[in-house]
């Protein structure tokens, strides 16, 4: 049959082709998909990007390194999330893989090579394969177990640290240089400049957000969802919890290794500590202050966190005490983190009154 | 030949009795970390905090002119109180969620903290010193021993027979086996568990203090002492197996044996290390340790 | 009516106090120091905070530098060198300070001491006696006024070696790299002045009993135990020392001057007694400036000064002398020539700055513990004792 001609006599009652959307139909499209749930975080994540875009406008030095640094724990907590929120596996021992990338990284830097994408890879490759050995054991395990190994093997690895003279022993390294990374022929960020540092540990930080809300909305998560509420059903779709589980540790790992690879470069040293128990115990607590299973929560919890303990300590050596007086509230009446407050208030701001 | 016996009489052996010693009150500790979670499930974290606290009370107690003995009585039983608020405050709401172990995990990591703080604004940051009751040597077999640490070895043993008496051979004690495998069983015949629990929470807190104090005279009393002890205390419920009485002994002994012999061979920061590799390796090859919990054959 | 009066206080109140804080009104010269408040190293944190802020207040009350007060920022480093940096970098860049100190262990004062030099500034550490801070990781914005552990060893053996009759040493360091390198210290120190190395234990810091290490104590059969312990790890080795019997008027205990101080010396309940080490400082320092400092140290705190308190306290004559000798400003490069070259009165009398490694030349004392107390037994000249100049990085 003849094609109907979109103009001429007849042509009023053809139905017109829809124009072609623009970027703010699409934009907007993306806004609106999905739930009232997801269209809230998203709405909260733009918030939240948006503020963390203006910041450096009035924010000196000190705040904006500050906020790097808690950048990078907001990437250790995202690990954790990663495994809790969607694995349902509550690990103590991240910083392991943060401690780890920022050994590599130190090493990598002072004897080998002082070209970022180099040690990126270095690092990359050698947290691939730690976490590929430790999650293979630990995740056999289960429940608590899973997590005391994962302390174990931090803890093991800051042990090891601490005693070995070669990498600096107890004292650490200092000595990091402040590199540039080069993007593209000519173009490279150079982390002398605080701004530059900001805003590319910000953008790769929100790759990594991006890529792994990507992931996890997929099938891949939703399997991992459906691991988390009855294991021991999946078996019976066809699937192994047992290699899900894995590549979603091997995930959370590299993303742990991103805070580790950037640390040295802020800071100009490493030491045992980076392995600790501290390190590990923090990222849990901002995941939860944040919101457990938001992926933005832990981000969030961590920038909160960190100004909070920087401003606490200004005026009392407490501020243990205040962060444990801090993490008991909300372990006892916000379990959902700051995330599900957000969600609570809007929610109630929706019924009639 | 003549100087292995030599080496073995005078290195060995006394390396032996030192850990043997150190091992019951690692074993005290460990017993009461190991019924809380066997029965409630919960992996309290701020045991070595009240094991801090338990020293304090000590000195503090030392100090108004209560004597050892005093505080000997009066701390285990302080520290059990203090455990049973926590309970009531903290644990109790939570008791009830359906990842209770992962959620009584941090919020007894975040009552660690506070207590850390605390203890450092009352008590300052000096290092304290609590005398031992009586001093001295005893020989035996050529080999000495401080007397005091003769009983600590006696008073540990006591308090873990006790438990031991207690769990397995009262009627309170059958009733908290059952309460760990089934509670729901237990409350049906009208027992009240929450008390079950609150006893049992309490119990093992004050054991810990119990702990303090007969340390205290030898290794002194300071902010951080109750760091050291958790982590090993952690490592022998693990190797023991959770919830297990037998476990938590047997596992004192053995790690505090292989402690102190290793660190005659390499040194001792490794061997400190080696015990760690070693809780990691019972929990990769077997998660459940080496005995069964509180109620299961 | 009751408004009025209200308003009124508060004007004259608001009056007063311009008119008081107009007795400063040149703005104050800013010195951060970051030292461990809260941790295992707290109690010298505090010794090191009581120094400062007695200087400062004598220093104030006499008119400042050049008309301008000290202002002290205090900040809590844990003992953790990533806290230590954060922190330091706050004090740097948001509040500005003109010059950092307070650092305590070795890792904290490299790691600060190369943000230091990153911001263009100068950290003074009090404390840290790695020799490596003036030596092989020296830093031209790095100054050190106590004595490291070279100094403490050279003087310490020298007088062990002339003083105790028996040869045989046996030392005992806790496993990380301060203990490592005192201990190395001493065993160089003890080799060539003809004493017998018996042999060396390394328990973990933080060990919590000594009494696996008596064994091999007992076997080395020495006359005399060093120990590089500190804090409560001291406590704890020394009541077990004597717990077991091996204390006795034969055995001579000596070790680095952090072994035994204030903090420790009451929780050891007489264990310590007889134990000799090598400082920079003791309370019985018999000149009038150091009567003077240790009454009004008292006063202030109603307790002794040790060491890191002396070291600290004296720390802010050398910045005074220096800005005034600088013209009065606070410029890096200014004051780094005239610190180099400082010579300035202290409690424990004078210090001078050594220009190639940045560190102060001080006279070292040997000390006994009798009691509570710390008595002097001997003196070494600080020219003597400093040792070579191993700093080739500026």
């Amino acid at each position: 049959m003849p094609q109907a001609k979109a103009s001429g006599i007849g042509a009023e009652s053809l139905p017109k082709p829809a124009p072609k959307p623009t970027v703010g139909d699409r934009l907007a499209q993306v806004l609106r998909a999905g739930d009232a749930d997801n269209r809230q975080l998203r709405w909260f994540g733009l918030a939240m990007l948006a503020f963390a875009l203006l910041f450096p406008w009035f924010a000196g030095p000190f705040y904006m390194r500050l906020a790097i640094e808690a950048l990078l724990l907001g990437a250790v907590a995202l690990s954790v999330d990663i495994l809790l929120g969607y694995a349902g596996l509550l690990s103590l021992g991240q910083a392991a893989y943060f401690g780890l990338a920022a050994y590599v990284s130190s090493l990598m830097y002072l004897y080998v090579s002082q070209s970022f994408w180099l040690v990126a890879l270095a690092v990359s490759a050698t947290v691939a394969v730690f976490s590929l050995v430790l999650g293979a054991i630990a995740i056999r395990a289960k429940g608590v177990y899973f997590a005391l190994i994962t302390f174990g093997a931090a803890e093991i690895l800051s042990k090891i640290a601490h005693n070995t003279r070669a990498i600096g022993g107890s004292d650490g390294l200092i000595g990091i240089p402040v590199p540039s990374i080069p993007l593209l022929p000519g173009v490279a960020v150079d982390l002398h400049s605080n701004f530059a540092f900001y805003n590319a540990v910000l953008a790769g930080l929100v790759l990594i957000y991006l890529g792994t809300r990507r992931i996890l909305n997929t099938g891949f998560g939703s399997l991992l969802r459906a691991i988390r509420e009855n294991s021991s059903r999946v078996p019976y779709l066809g699937y192994n919890p047992f290699w899900y589980k894995l590549l979603t540790y091997l995930l959370a790992a590299q993303v742990a290794a991103f805070g580790g690879l950037i640390y040295p470069l802020l800071r100009g040293f490493v030491a045992p500590n980076l392995f600790g128990f501290e390190v590990s115990t923090k990222a849990v607590v901002v995941s939860l202050v944040g919101g457990i299973g938001s992926l933005i929560g832990p981000l969030v919890g961590s920038v909160f966190i960190t100004f909070l303990e920087s401003v606490v300590g200004t005026y009392t050596e407490r501020h243990l005490f205040v962060l444990g007086l801090i993490f008991v509230v909300f372990v006892l009446f916000l379990p959902d983190g700051l995330v599900g407050l957000m969600r609570h208030v809007s929610e109630r701001s929706r019924r009639p009154a | 030949m003549e100087d292995l016996l030599v080496y073995l009489h005078f290195v060995v052996l006394p390396q032996m009795i030192d850990a043997l010693v150190i091992g019951v009150a690692l074993a005290v500790v460990a017993l009461g970390l190991t019924m809380i979670f066997g029965l409630l499930d919960v992996i309290n974290l701020a045991h070595g905090d009240l094991y801090m606290l338990g020293g304090y009370a000590a000195f503090t107690l030392l100090g108004w002119g209560a004597g050892y003995w005093g505080a000997l009585v009066l701390v285990p039983i302080l520290i059990g109180l203090i455990g049973w608020g926590l309970e009531e405050l903290g644990i109790r709401p939570l008791l009830a969620r359906a990842d209770r172990a992962t959620v009584t995990l941090l919020l007894t990591f975040g009552v660690s903290l506070m207590l850390r703080d605390l203890a450092q604004v009352v008590w300052g940051t000096d290092t304290h010193a609590v005398t031992a009751p009586f001093t001295g040597m005893a020989s035996m077999a050529q080999v000495f021993v401080p007397t005091y640490r003769l009983f600590i070895f006696g008073a540990g043993v006591l308090a873990i027979g006790a438990t031991w008496w207690l769990v397995y051979r009262t009627r309170i004690g059958a009733v908290l086996r059952a309460t760990a495998v089934d509670p729901g069983m237990v409350a049906s015949f009208g027992i009240p568990i929450r008390l079950v629990y609150g006893l049992t929470f309490m119990y093992g807190c004050a054991l810990a203090g119990l702990a303090s104090v007969l340390l205290s005279p030898i290794y002194a009393v300071f902010p951080t002492m109750g760091h050291d002890f958790l982590v090993l205390a952690f490592a022998v419920v693990i190797v023991g197996g959770m919830g297990s009485i037998t476990g938590a002994v047997v596992a004192a002994l053995l790690l505090s044996q292989v402690q102190g012999l290793a660190s005659l061979w390499i040194p001792p920061v490794w061997a400190e290390t080696m015990v760690y590799g070693l809780m990691l390796l019972v929990l990769v090859v077997r998660p459940s340790g080496l005995f069964n919990r509180i109620g299961e054959a | 009516m009751k408004k009025t009066t209200l308003c009124d206080t508060t004007a004259i109140a608001a009056l007063t106090l311009a008119l008081v804080s107009n007795v400063y009104a040149a703005d104050p010269i800013k010195v951060g120091v970051v030292t461990p408040l809260s941790g295992s190293y707290a109690p010298i944190g505090k010794q090191v905070r009581w120094g400062a802020e007695l200087a400062v207040k004598e220093i104030n009350a006499a008119g400042g530098v050049n008309g301008r007060p000290f202002e002290l920022l205090f900040e809590d480093e844990e003992a953790n060198p990533p806290v230590a940096v954060r922190k330091s970098e706050k004090l740097l860049q948001q509040d500005k300070v003109d010059f950092l100190t307070g650092t305590v262990n070795s890792g904290s004062t490299l790691a600060v001491g190369q943000l230091a030099e990153r911001n263009d500034r100068i950290l003074v550490t009090t404390v840290s006696y790695a020799p490596s801070i003036t030596g092989a990781q020296c830093n031209a914005n790095v100054f050190r006024v106590n004595a490291n552990a070279f100094m403490q060893s050279n003087a310490l053996t020298n007088w062990l070696t002339k003083n105790v009759p028996g040869k045989r040493y046996f030392f005992i360091g806790p496993d990380y790299e301060m203990g490592r390198s005192t201990i190395s210290a001493f065993q160089k120190d003890v080799a060539r002045l003809g004493g017998s190395d018996t042999g060396s234990t390394f328990p973990p810091l933080g060990a919590k009993d000594f009494s696996s290490y008596i064994g091999q104590i007992r076997a080395a059969r020495p006359d005399v135990i060093m120990t590089a312990t500190a804090g409560n790890d001291t406590v704890r080795l020394l009541t077990t020392l004597k717990e077991y019997g091996i204390l006795n008027d034969k055995l001579t205990l000596a070790g680095a001057a952090g072994a035994v101080t204030q903090e420790n010396i009451a929780a050891m309940a007489g264990a310590g007694d007889g134990f000799v080490s090598s400082a920079g400082y003791s309370t019985d320092i018999d000149t009038p400036d150091n009567k003077k400092f240790v009454a009004a140290f008292k006063k202030e705190f109603q307790a002794d000064p040790d060491l890191f308190g002396a070291d600290t306290y004296g720390l802010f004559f050398l910045f005074k002398q220096a800005i005034e000798k600088a013209g009065g400003t606070t410029d890096t490069a200014k004051l780094r020539a005239a610190m180099e070259d400082a010579s300035w009165n202290t409690p424990q009398g004078k210090k001078t700055m050594r220009k190639g490694d940045h560190q102060a030349i001080v006279d070292m004392l040997v000390v006994k513990v009798k009691g509570n107390d710390f008595a002097t037994v001997g003196k070494v000249p600080g020219e003597e004792a400093v040792g070579p100049d191993n700093c080739d990085n500026f």
